[in-house]
């Protein structure tokens, strides 16, 4: 199998992290922050540890704004959830995921009203005046997507975390697309809450969303039992706590701190070449093809991240996906949960098939794929 | 036991805050807290760092913690 996937979920996972997982449920898998005897404290010391490396790698600073949510679209859901009410009005992108952009459609109903801001591939000043513009008095955020999951393109975020300092807005990242394989440092780039999904770019299980939150968040998504305050009814009011309630997944937490170990050892930089020197061959490659449709310029470093998207002229999305599963090819067809990126490209009536590689795709991998691909395609007509 | 007993309402500040005593020198141990507690669950932390020692190093590092102890001395 050659596993193009890694938009998605990366696959394979490093052999540290299935160890760290497999360790876990064998030796330690009690109960985490519920109960006193060893092994308990053993899984406390494991969400905790974990906890801190998050906080360092994204340049959060204190361990408690750390929360572990299901997934990333969870932790998008707590930040706009709890932080908007009736009358507040929020800012975000043109590229954005449904994570984002079903919540705020259902909170429209709520009351809180939303504009979309157009994203200008080749011109970051040009997005950010165009978030500019939309700001009124009743703005309370601006939320993003760092990276399109669709087409790579990767928003100024630095630029609007300024923005938003200067006009007293909050900001949120999605961060799905972009952890683990860009830089990433809130207290820098003034980013109040960062939602990730480690089974992405940091290599973890699945099951393990994260939430950085260094503001404060009004309202919870779910109450109950968090191990703390028992005799209280009502929720703790202090991180993490508040927003942890229930059982947390701590083979999975095992397996994202291994994760963020595996990206560290080899370093973001590394990874990040070595994924964009094969999106920069598989583009070169297809733009030579006379029946594949390209939608974006080249990839640049820093202004995508290594996700290509295309089509074959006289195929649909889904039947270029199918013919390279039989040749043992894993990619993804459709619309990838992001109709707006899509609207914005002009492939919303057909989608697109979407790779992306991983720090585990070979030279090897990308030749096969683009062998594979000219087949598909001189077979088309 | 230590010279303070620390009761915090959450595993999270109980371990970080048993860290940042040992970073400061004092030993320091994590321990789920007994059945004195009016908020029910919680954990503890038995220190060598006397209460005072305790107040200004948590509250410099914005750690939250129910009520401090003094204990028997080390």
């Amino acid at each position: 199998m050659i596993y193009l996937d890694n938009a998605a979920t990366t696959f394979p996972k490093p052999r540290a992290v299935t160890l760290a997982a497999d360790n876990c449920l064998k030796n330690y898998s009690a109960n985490p922050g519920r109960s006193g005897h060893a092994l308990s404290v053993r899984a406390s010391e494991e969400v905790y540890n974990c906890r801190k490396k998050l906080a360092q790698f994204f340049g959060a600073g204190k361990p408690e704004t750390v929360i572990f949510t299901e997934n990333c679209t969870m932790a998008i859901n707590t930040v706009l959830k709890g932080v908007l009410n009736a009358g507040d009005h929020v800012i975000c992108s043109g590229l954005e995921h449904n994570a984002v952009w079903r919540p705020l459609n259902r909170l429209k109903a709520e009351g809180v009203a939303f504009d979309t801001a157009r994203v200008f591939l080749e011109d970051p000043d040009a997005t950010v005046k165009s978030f500019e513009a939309l700001i009124r008095d009743n703005t309370k955020m601006i939320i993003c997507t760092h990276a399109s999951n669709v087409f790579g393109t990767v928003l100024p975020i630095e630029k609007l975390g300024k923005l938003s300092e200067a006009y007293g807005l909050l900001f949120c990242v999605d961060a799905a697309q972009s952890a683990g394989v860009l830089p990433i440092d809130m207290a820098r780039m003034n980013i109040d809450y960062l939602c990730i999904a480690p089974h992405k770019g940091l290599y973890a299980p699945m099951g393990t969303g994260v939430l950085i939150a260094l503001k404060g968040i009004d309202k919870t998504l779910i109450e109950g039992g968090t191990g703390s305050l028992s005799m209280l009814e009502t929720q703790p009011d202090f991180m993490p706590d508040k927003f942890e309630s229930g059982t947390l997944n701590l083979s999975g937490i095992a397996g994202l701190s291994a994760g963020i170990d595996f990206v560290m050892s080899i370093g973001i930089q590394k990874i990040y070449q070595a994924e964009m020197k094969h999106i920069g061959m598989v583009y070169r490659e297809l733009s030579r093809m006379k029946e594949v449709e390209l939608y974006t310029d080249a990839p640049r470093p820093q202004s995508s991240v290594p996700v290509l998207s295309f089509n074959l002229k006289k195929l649909s999305s889904e039947e270029v996906s199918q013919k390279l599963d039989e040749k043992s090819i894993a990619t993804r067809p459709g619309l990838h949960c992001a109709p707006l990126a899509h609207r914005m490209f002009g492939t919303i009536e057909r989608g697109t098939v979407r790779i992306c590689p991983s720090a585990f795709t070979s030279a090897k991998d990308i030749a096969m794929f683009l062998s594979a691909l000219k087949n598909i395609e001189s077979k088309a007509d | 036991m230590g010279k303070s007993i620390i009761n915090t309402g959450t595993v999270t500040y109980a371990l970080r805050g048993r860290d940042l005593l040992r970073a400061k020198g004092y030993s320091a141990y994590m321990f789920r807290t007994t059945g004195k507690s009016a908020v029910g669950c919680g954990y503890s932390i038995s220190t060598a760092a006397d209460a005072e020692t305790v107040k200004s190093i948590f509250g410099a590092e914005g750690i939250k913690y129910i009520s401090i102890e003094s204990g028997e001395g080390q």
